[in-house]
């Protein structure tokens, strides 16, 4: 079954990182030249045995001088746009998502392999975690949970609110500034406890949302109660998907928890082997996951009455009804005309889900993903005879005389054009990265009729007239 | 905390001098709408006071930059800076140009170079693109190539952000050795005070006439804007005649500036004298618009308060008849806009059979309305006829 979201060891043998934060950089470095291994079949073998195997192979390409610069910028390339999604595939999503985020705060997570801990660098990047799913999907739900002495405690409720569970992670970190003490890991995770507390935040919640339970996991041990295997079943017969991020080993059972709940697949299991891979396994989760086959017919498509309330200003504050505070202006729920202070919110009136209509609209490009942009020959090039990128008029590499025959690496294009298979204009490289990664949208499909082949075909020099045409 | 961080430096350092700024300028041409408002508000009189615009802009500080972008009927062309054609067509074009330029430049010496430069390229594409081909008549009714001309303009945008700023993208995308946590931090935030306006600032100025509405557009349309939020690149929109719900979502998402502007008597019949006196004062208050409301940067944004109401129309438009909503349905599994009551079992989109929850077909049943209990008339009777107590 081929399912997008759980391909995260392909995703990192090819360094990718469809997120738009630059900090994913490190690994596109550290793996350089892996994504020339990336047609490698991904095997079973861990990732840091992989990882060292890519770097021991690495062809030793004996380079011509004279062509240096050209290879380098090739390389450069090539290394951009492997961190383009390489699925494009319209797969059905699971776009309205709840997410227990369950963390270890156990005492491994004392351990010192991660600067200045493991607990620091987890809640590091959690906020930014937090922030980047809101901004991927504005309509889930999170709640955070933490394995502290062997307990599964709640922090934060089910909201989709991001500064509810920030507060309660900075809360953990640095305490409340009164009575309560900042957190410091204790005692061993129970895995059991954390899955049935998970299955209990999740029961009620709606059928056609996702159940997703992310499990971030440093200790190599759980410390569990009961069965743990009977916990697992009823989590399948829940449909929780649970994924777990494991610090620098497997665990047997981790495997067995993601595989069951994942109908079969273990891809939902990554073991980071550093704080960069942390945050990328982090990040990676942050794009709704793609739905399979079985869950689809569960989950009958619901029709969900939305308020879409405009924004109003007012002369004299009024209470908002959501906080109860005085505000000047506020969202009027157009079913029941109650104010409320931000969006998106349940009335707390009418109980109507009013959000904005973009809100929806972020979600789309999960939805209707651009497709990738294909690589452009030579003979193609003579063919178009394309001179400027289309979508930041950025000048391309003029045709070649003869074929130099340079050695074409994969993944780059050997004119530095990109073709989109729909429009067929051709774009740089910068402008390939950008929409598929920021703009999801094909600057040459939005606008305008899709470029023609010049009427004076496969000529060199060509009149001026026909080039007007193309254009 | 970020106080000790290293990277803090390089902003501080470059904060003394205002950023260079690229102004980026969506012009909608669509011929039926502006000869609409020939009358009141010619396309050449809008020209003419966004060339005074963009020459202020280029005159504040002298590494500024413009681009401006046609979003026509059918096509998006690009104003300035002109794109060449093949090669063999970009030489003629050059020496043309060159003694065309050279023509030009004894004539009006006088004239800042660089202004001389945007006006011709301007005026010439735009001729260009108006006296080309003629489009038919329903074309001219579609609405403009608004999502088109915006990625145009963001990858434009987004190629010179990288330009100014080589170093915090090419770190960011393509740097060597190992890397961590830490340093990525450092390169994130980089990239964040870059982005947030330190460096390199960049806005788009979307001039809009038609009537057409954007809805077909309206998932190109939405990314482009998630985009320039992304980028920190306000959509600033001059809406010419009627408000329009989508590009005044897209400005406030961006925190641009949303203005309409009415060109006086736009109705005007008179007689010539009248029609001149309108024009004239119409572009008077076009050129105070845009200068008050659009000339400042995102550095400067920050200092000002900027015009135009914090009510915004946020209804979205369904999917099914294209009719604006503020309370509709949306289907769960692609996240579609349906307006209630619905009309179809399953969605038309991703063709999910729907299920419609019961609180949506079936009315809210009232609290039965207590009756008043009647007082029974022999009791009131009685008690009517006992008569007011008298104090005894």
């Amino acid at each position: 079954m081929s399912d997008s979201d759980n391909e995260y060891i392909e995703d990192h043998s090819s360094g990718d990182d469809h997120n738009l934060n630059v900090g994913g950089s490190g690994r596109a470095q550290r793996q350089k030249g892996s994504g020339r291994n990336a047609t490698s079949k991904p095997g079973t073998r861990a990732r840091w045995e992989r990882a060292l195997r890519d770097t021991n192979n690495e062809p030793n390409v004996v380079a011509d001088d004279s062509r240096l610069a050209e290879n380098i910028s090739r390389r450069a390339e090539a290394q951009k746009r492997a961190r383009i999604r390489k699925d494009t595939k319209p797969f059905q999503r699971g776009i309205i998502r709840h997410m227990v985020l369950v963390l270890d705060v156990s005492e491994m997570m004392l351990e010192k392999d991660m600067r200045p801990n493991r607990y620091r660098v987890m809640l590091r990047y959690l906020e930014e975690y937090i922030l980047e799913f809101f901004e991927q999907n504005p309509i889930s739900q999170i709640t955070v949970l933490m394995m502290y002495d062997g307990r599964c405690i709640q922090l934060s409720e089910l909201s989709g609110n991001p500064n509810d569970h920030i507060n309660a992670i900075q809360k953990l970190r640095d305490g409340d500034g009164k009575d309560e003490l900042p957190k410091e890991p204790k005692g061993s995770p129970s895995l059991q406890n954390a899955l049935e507390m998970s299955r209990a935040m999740l029961y009620h919640t709606p059928k056609h949302g996702t159940r997703e339970v992310l499990i971030i996991l440093g200790a190599l041990l759980t410390n569990d109660p009961g069965d743990i295997h009977k916990t697992i079943a009823s989590c399948v017969k829940d449909k929780l998907r649970v994924s777990i991020i494991g610090i620098f080993a497997r665990m047997k059972i981790c495997t067995e928890i993601v595989s069951r709940t994942n109908g079969g697949d273990e891809s939902g299991y990554g073991v980071a082997t550093d704080d960069v891979d942390l945050r990328d396994l982090l990040m990676a989760s942050t794009s709704p996951p793609a739905m399979r086959a079985t869950e689809q017919e569960d989950a009958a498509a619901n029709l969900l009455v939305m308020g879409f309330p405009s924004r109003t200003e007012e002369e004299h504050p009024s209470l908002c009804a959501c906080h109860g505070e005085l505000t000047r202006g506020g969202y009027i729920c157009p079913r029941c005309k109650t104010k409320v202070c931000s969006l998106p919110q349940t009335c707390p009136s009418c109980q109507l889900t009013l959000i904005l209509s973009t809100h929806l609209a972020r979600s789309y490009h999960h939805l209707f993903p651009l497709r990738n942009w294909l690589e452009v020959s030579w003979d193609r090039v003579r063919e178009m005879r394309t001179t400027q990128c289309k979508g930041c008029l950025k000048k391309f590499p003029g045709i070649p005389t003869e074929d130099d025959g340079a050695d074409k690496m994969d993944g780059s294009s050997e004119s530095s054009r990109y073709e989109c298979p729909s429009c067929h204009h051709h774009f740089c490289v910068d402008c390939d990265v950008f929409c598929h990664q920021t703009l999801y949208n094909c600057p040459g499909c939005q606008s305008g009729p899709p470029a023609q082949v010049p009427a004076s075909n496969g000529e060199t020099t060509g009149d001026p007239m026909a080039l007007d045409g193309a254009s | 905390m970020d106080g000790v961080d290293a990277t803090v430096r390089g902003s501080v350092r470059t904060s003394s001098a205002a950023p260079p700024s690229l102004l980026t300028i969506i012009l909608d041409t669509n011929p039926l709408s502006w000869s609409h408002l020939s009358s009141s508000l010619p396309l050449s009189a809008v020209l003419k006071t966004l060339l005074i615009f963009v020459n202020a802009h280029l005159a504040i500080n002298h590494a500024n930059q413009v681009a401006v972008l046609a979003s026509h009927v059918d096509n998006v062309a690009w104003l300035y800076p002109t794109p060449d054609d093949g090669d063999a067509s970009k030489q003629s074009s050059q020496t043309n140009g060159h003694t065309e330029v050279a023509d030009e430049h004894r004539v009006v010496s006088n004239k800042y170079r660089p202004f001389l430069t945007i006006e011709k390229n301007i005026s010439k594409n735009l001729r260009n693109l108006l006296t080309s081909d003629i489009p038919s008549a329903e074309a001219l009714k579609s609405p403009p190539l608004l999502a088109g001309a915006l990625s145009i303009a963001l990858a434009y945008a987004n190629l010179q952000l990288l330009k100014a700023d080589p170093m915090t993208s090419d770190s960011a995308s393509t740097g060597t050795g190992a890397v961590g946590a830490a340093d990525l931090d450092a390169h994130t935030s980089a990239l964040r005070t870059a982005r947030s306006g330190h460096q390199f600032v960049s806005r788009i100025l979307i001039v809009s006439v038609s009537q057409a509405d954007l809805s077909s557009q309206y998932i190109g349309l939405m990314n482009s804007v998630f985009a320039a939020q992304r980028l920190n690149i306000p959509l600033d929109v001059l809406r010419i005649g009627e408000r329009t719900a989508f590009l005044q979502q897209a400005s406030d998402a961006t925190s641009g500036v949303y203005l309409t502007y009415d060109p006086p008597n736009s109705t005007a019949n008179g007689t010539n004298g009248a029609a001149t006196a309108s024009f004239s004062s119409a572009t008077a208050g076009l050129l105070q618009t845009l200068m008050q409301g659009y000339f400042s940067d995102v550095a400067a944004r920050k200092l000002l308060v900027m015009p135009g109401s914090a009510e915004v129309d946020f209804r979205a438009a369904c999917f099914c008849h294209g009719k604006i909503v503020d309370l509709g349905g949306v289907c769960s599994v692609c996240l579609s806009i349906f307006c209630l009551p619905l009309e179809f079992t399953s969605c038309p989109t991703c063709q999910s059979p729907l299920r419609v929850p019961k609180s949506v077909t079936t009315k809210p049943v009232a609290f039965a309305r207590r009756k008043k209990k009647k007082r029974k008339i022999g009791d009131g009777g009685r008690d009517s006829a006992a008569g007011t107590p008298v104090p005894n």
